[in-house]
């Protein structure tokens, strides 16, 4: 008692006391210290919660703009009316009240990765131990000629980042003439939610068939092929009578057949004149190799990049995302930041909110374990997306992933639903794919 | 040479080389780490209090690793459970199995 009075006392004098005094308490009660996340998105909150369960005495920030969630999966949802735009607002007070988690409304405007420290807009400079970006994805309106940010938001919405945009969408669709088309411009690779313009497509097609039956769907596709693209054309044959391309017929379930009559959904894919090279949006026509199409409704999803303040922080490569060491997405640019979710350069997984999810949860371990003088355990990260054909027809696609050669592999083998699924599994799918949406918004944010 | 072998001590020896040389090698994830994977469905630590899917929170060991084993083999009818299940060894499958047996179930 004595003895470290009198050294306390010495550190004072010493003028090393303040550090040390800070340093003691930590140092009693084992290792701790500060992990600010920037961005509170699937990725961001994610590891925020782990980072906590993990060591509840760590301190954890996260500083995100905007002060509810909107989320993304699901969102096209609210094009049919299933769900209103208020239904995708996911809350950030569990995370604080639960879990203790620090959180900055702001926007960060400077990043000091040798002083640890991220500056934001509203002049806090915050500093931290670990950093863990989860910038999601920006949207390059400017790379289709004739489009952009401004026509996004009043003639052709892309609504790939939920918010007025899919409102608009939503509202268009409404109002649109009878026996009009909805064009939707699909992405190239790679890109976020890669079932999901497909899925967007089904749905409207099939909101359609009750409000607009002479209404159609087409979608022009940079693209041969897509994420689960043999379920979901066997969905569509089913529910929509569409065409499947002579190349995927040949291994549909027997009985499969074309009826050769006009579909309400069409794809038009890379190799039948799908790229599209200009949008007028005055007159939404869209030119492609194949011609000009005339759009009533015109959902542009256009290609992405990480999201702006990864380029911002530095942490981008050439190919516009985050080249990360694939054990603990630590940033190859910067030492003790890492990057998660979407912008993150992953190999074989796809840009989904349940990848995002599980690379937080293993990046949150492994911080912990650094920040505790461990090295990091072995990873294993997993993708699972269920996605609609319609209402009551699911399908999905599945992986597990694992470190192989320094690079992130798919060992689990077949993704899909067998094309041969009995109709009892598929109506499960779809239901099963409303409840995840459920348990998923839970374990991120609740 | 045929007799150095044959001599049981030898195989011994060998396996036990082996077996400890690949352990050393690939630990695997730990039982925590591979059920974080679960909770998008089957909730945060595998405490789901409602929904479709099947809380895994103080599941017995021996009932999960049946389930597994049952997806994996196509027994067991699942819409992507079989899927998962086959990206996860036996020795992981039960490592998993001891995590959440130990986990009080409930909502979190």
């Amino acid at each position: 008692m004595l003895n470290r009075r009198a050294f306390l006392t010495a550190g004072l004098k010493a003028g090393a006391a303040l550090a040390f005094a800070a340093a003691l308490p930590a140092r009693a009660q084992g290792p701790a210290g500060h992990v600010v996340v920037v961005g509170g998105g699937v990725g961001g909150a994610t590891a925020a919660k782990y980072l906590k369960l993990a060591n509840p005495r760590l301190r954890v920030t996260v500083i995100e703009a905007n002060r509810t969630y909107i989320r993304p999966y699901g969102s096209s949802e609210v094009l049919t009316g299933h769900v209103a735009m208020r239904d995708l607002d996911v809350s950030y007070d569990v995370l604080k009240s639960k879990y203790g988690i620090d959180f900055v409304f702001d926007t960060v405007v400077g990043f000091d990765p040798a002083k640890k420290t991220v500056r934001t807009a509203g002049r806090q400079s915050i500093g931290y131990d670990k950093l863990i970006v989860s910038p999601g994805i920006r949207l390059m309106y400017d790379a289709i000629p004739g489009y952009s940010a401004a026509a996004a938001e009043t003639r052709a919405p892309s609504g790939w980042i939920p918010g007025t945009q899919t409102a608009l969408l939503a509202k268009q669709l409404k109002a649109m003439r009878q026996g009009g088309t909805f064009v939707l411009i699909a992405p190239p690779k790679p890109y976020r939610c890669p079932p999901g313009p497909y899925e967007r497509a089904a749905l409207v097609t099939e909101w359609m068939r009750r409000h607009n039956p002479t209404g159609k769907v087409l979608i022009l596709d940079p693209k041969d092929e897509f994420v689960t693209d043999a379920t979901m054309q066997l969905g569509w044959h089913r529910l929509y009578g569409y065409n499947i391309p002579t190349d995927y017929l040949k291994d549909m379930p027997a009985g499969v057949k074309n009826s050769g009559r006009p579909s309400p959904i069409e794809w038009v894919r890379a190799k039948d004149g799908g790229t599209v090279e200009k949008i007028d949006t005055r007159t939404l026509a869209v030119t492609t190799l194949q011609g000009v199409e005339k759009a009533d409704v015109l959902n542009v999803i256009p290609p992405m990049q990480a999201g702006k303040l990864a380029f911002d922080m530095g942490l981008t490569d050439a190919s516009g995302w985050c080249p990360v060491e694939r054990r603990t997405f630590e940033s190859s640019v910067h030492k003790n930041v890492f990057v998660i979710g979407d912008a993150s350069i992953a190999d074989a997984m796809p840009k989904s909110g349940f990848s995002a999810n599980t690379q937080a949860k293993v990046t949150a371990r492994a911080v912990v374990d650094q920040l505790a003088g461990r090295a990091p355990g072995e990873p294993v990260w997993e993708n699972t997306c269920y996605a609609l054909a319609g209402s009551d027809y699911g399908l999905f696609v599945a992986d597990v992933f694992r470190l192989k050669d320094g690079k992130i592999a798919q060992i689990s083998g077949q993704r899909y639903l067998p094309l041969d699924a009995p109709l009892a599994k598929i109506r499960l799918a779809a239901a099963y794919q409303q409840a995840w949406l459920r348990t998923f918004t839970e374990d991120c944010f609740a | 040479m045929g007799t150095l072998m044959n001599s049981p001590l030898l195989a011994l020896v060998l396996m036990a080389a082996t077996l400890s040389s690949a352990h050393a090698a690939a630990p695997g994830p730990t039982g925590e780490a591979m059920a974080a994977t679960c909770a998008g469905c089957h909730g945060t630590e595998g405490r789901l209090g409602t929904g479709e899917f099947m809380p895994l929170a103080g599941m017995k060991e021996a009932e999960f690793i049946r389930a597994m084993q049952d997806f994996r083999s196509g027994k067991r009818l699942s819409t992507l459970m079989g899927h998962v299940a086959n990206g996860f060894t036996d020795r992981e499958v039960r490592a998993m199995a001891q995590y959440f047996a130990r986990i009080q179930p409930g909502a979190r």
